[in-house]
């Protein structure tokens, strides 16, 4: 399963919508109960699911689905 | 100089006409001057120095922050120019509450404070602090002209009490050649007008029903406290939008687009929605510059983080306004109301799905009804003059309201026409019978226009509805507004 697919997977878990499809310039305006505390479940299930820690900068940066994918994938290939 | 004085009319026309005869490299010097200039009219000279050094401080914090790689310097320089603008603040703000306890412990007679204004200070040093954060967040570059940078921050229509301007919104704006366009100056100009109207005609005949009430709390009880809370609710929203208004009005005049401030806030559904639709730019700020970084720093605590979050946003919100503990139960209340609403939110959903009522236009209402009265208790506190007067109109509201409803129906029923207009002038509030009814009826145009709105775009319709529109406002405007006495904004005292 590739980074985008697993990502797919958790935002159709947490906004509880299996027929979700995330795009990289998708935001929060998108996608229906997209709002403050969600997006905290959201970031505490991607920190969990690929074992990275995002910084509060690095949250307060993104904009859209696409600076999420960004963030993940540096993170990761730096840990690796 | 405010926007409904006589100076703001013949102002606003020679700033334009020096502004369109200026060359364009040439045109932010004239808006510069003129916002230095109304601002000066104030006369507070320390004001117009506050705002230098505020633009002073914001600028050089942006660039130097831009220009360093290292994250930890960056962040010192944020750091930096944060602390002077908050410093700043609080010391104008809180000088009068400062002065009081030093003088009472040291036994002194300062009354420095009682001569300090602080007119538009906390919203461009706002400004500054969501410029400054934007560059560290690398969402905006720097400004490097000091010119435009400083026009930014002082820009006469939104100078005094907003909206809080962005950079990513305002700043491209202001670097765009004008060029002169009928339909943004005549939309610009009837937008002026329809704010003006809202002030002197809707806002200010509000006031007379709220201040009567909350400066003489002990002589009400029931029914009358309850209208008077409610005047000042539609008082305070109409004032401020009818300000934002003839912000937007005057900028669309020079071809800048301001934020809307405002979107029906009384439709709103829930306590958050409310704040979706009431002071944008103003909660936008504080949800992105306060709220985010506490909740997302809190985010391993769930949703525990989040309730707390939104209470100390709201703390800090309420002590903005002023250093009283009314402000403070205020804040207290929007940052309980919307905690609490994270835990039982989810469960009400379910709960109304269940009932089959979820798409209910009678829950909709209901839900309007709740939040509009939840957001009047809370201005309770924001009104009051004192926590104790608060705290009278919080028990006393619901005294007598039955008897009262019993003897006006049995009043009715039975002609006694006497008793029913013994009544009616306890629910008219000292006031007479002729201007509730003009209240009313004004109330009642800006329903039937906002509906209109929706249905109609003006520019559209026949020349003689366009034109008799446009006499019917003035004519309004000229017999029913309130002149004698020029009443300042709400809002310009935070």
């Amino acid at each position: 399963m590739t980074t985008i697919e697993a990502l797919n997977q958790i935002f159709c878990m947490v906004f509880d919508d299996d027929t979700l499809q995330i795009t990289p310039d998708m935001t929060a305006n998108d996608v229906d109960g997209w709002d403050s505390l969600s997006h905290v479940n959201l970031i505490t299930t991607l920190e969990a699911k690929f074992n990275i820690h995002f910084t509060r900068k690095e949250l307060l940066k993104q904009r859209n689905v696409g600076d999420l994918i960004a963030d993940i994938h540096r993170k990761l290939a730096a840990y690796a | 100089m405010t926007f409904n004085s006589l100076s703001y009319f013949l102002f606003l026309p020679v700033v334009y006409l020096v502004f369109y005869f200026t060359a364009d490299c040439w045109r932010w010097l004239v808006l510069l001057t003129a916002s230095y200039g109304f601002y000066a009219t104030f006369k507070a000279p320390y004001l117009l120095a506050i705002l230098l050094m505020v633009t002073g401080i914001s600028y050089t914090c942006g660039l130097c922050i831009a220009a360093q790689q290292d994250e930890a310097i960056r962040k010192r320089w944020l750091w930096i120019g944060i602390f002077v603008c908050v410093a700043i603040l609080v010391l104008l703000k809180y000088l009068p509450f400062l002065e009081s306890h030093t003088n009472r412990i040291f036994g002194l007679n300062n009354a420095i404070s009682v001569t300090i204004i602080i007119i538009g200070v906390s919203y461009f040093t706002f400004q500054a602090i969501s410029y400054m954060a934007d560059i560290y967040l690398e969402i905006e570059e720097p400004e490097h002209h000091f010119g435009r940078f400083a026009l930014y921050m002082a820009f006469f229509p939104k100078l005094l009490q907003g909206p809080i301007e962005r950079a990513g919104d305002l700043l491209p704006q202001l670097k765009q050649p004008y060029q002169f366009n009928y339909d943004a100056m005549r939309s610009g100009m009837l937008l002026f007008t329809w704010g003006l109207f809202k002030k002197v005609v809707v806002a200010d005949r509000l006031a007379l029903y709220a201040d009567q009430v909350y400066n003489h709390v002990h002589d009400y009880t029931g029914l009358s406290l309850i209208i008077g809370t409610y005047a000042y609710a539609l008082q305070i929203y109409f004032d401020f939008s009818a300000y934002t208004d003839m912000a937007r009005g005057t900028g669309r005049m020079f071809g800048i687009n301001l934020t809307e401030n405002f979107n029906s806030p009384y439709l709103a559904t829930s306590i958050a929605d409310f704040w979706r639709r009431w002071h944008i730019s103003f909660s936008r700020w504080i949800l992105d510059y306060i709220f985010k970084p506490l909740q997302l720093g809190w985010r391993n605590w769930g949703q525990a983080g989040t309730a707390l979050a939104l209470i100390i946003t709201f703390l800090v919100s309420g002590i903005w306004h002023g250093a009283t503990w009314g402000f403070v139960v205020w804040g207290l209340l929007h940052g309980i109301y919307l905690a609490t609403s994270t835990y039982y939110r989810p469960y009400q959903k379910l709960l109304h799905k269940w009932l089959r009522i979820d798409k209910s236009k009678w829950l909709k209402w209901w839900q309007v009804f709740v939040t509009f009265n939840l957001v009047c208790v809370a201005f309770i506190f924001f009104r009051a003059k004192t926590l104790n007067d608060a705290i009278y109109v919080v028990l006393h509201m619901f005294i007598g309201i039955y008897s009262y409803i019993q003897k006006m129906l049995v009043g009715i029923v039975g002609l006694e026409i006497a008793n029913v207009r013994g009544l009616l002038r306890q629910l008219l509030i000292d006031q007479p019978q002729s201007e509730f009814i003009t209240l009313i009826f004004f109330l009642l145009v800006l329903c039937v226009t906002s509906q209109l709105k929706k249905r109609i775009y003006i520019y559209d319709t026949p020349i003689w509805y366009r034109w008799s529109a446009y006499y019917l406002l003035f004519i309004f405007i000229s017999f029913f507004g309130t002149f004698n006495s020029i009443t300042k904004f709400v809002y310009l005292q935070f």
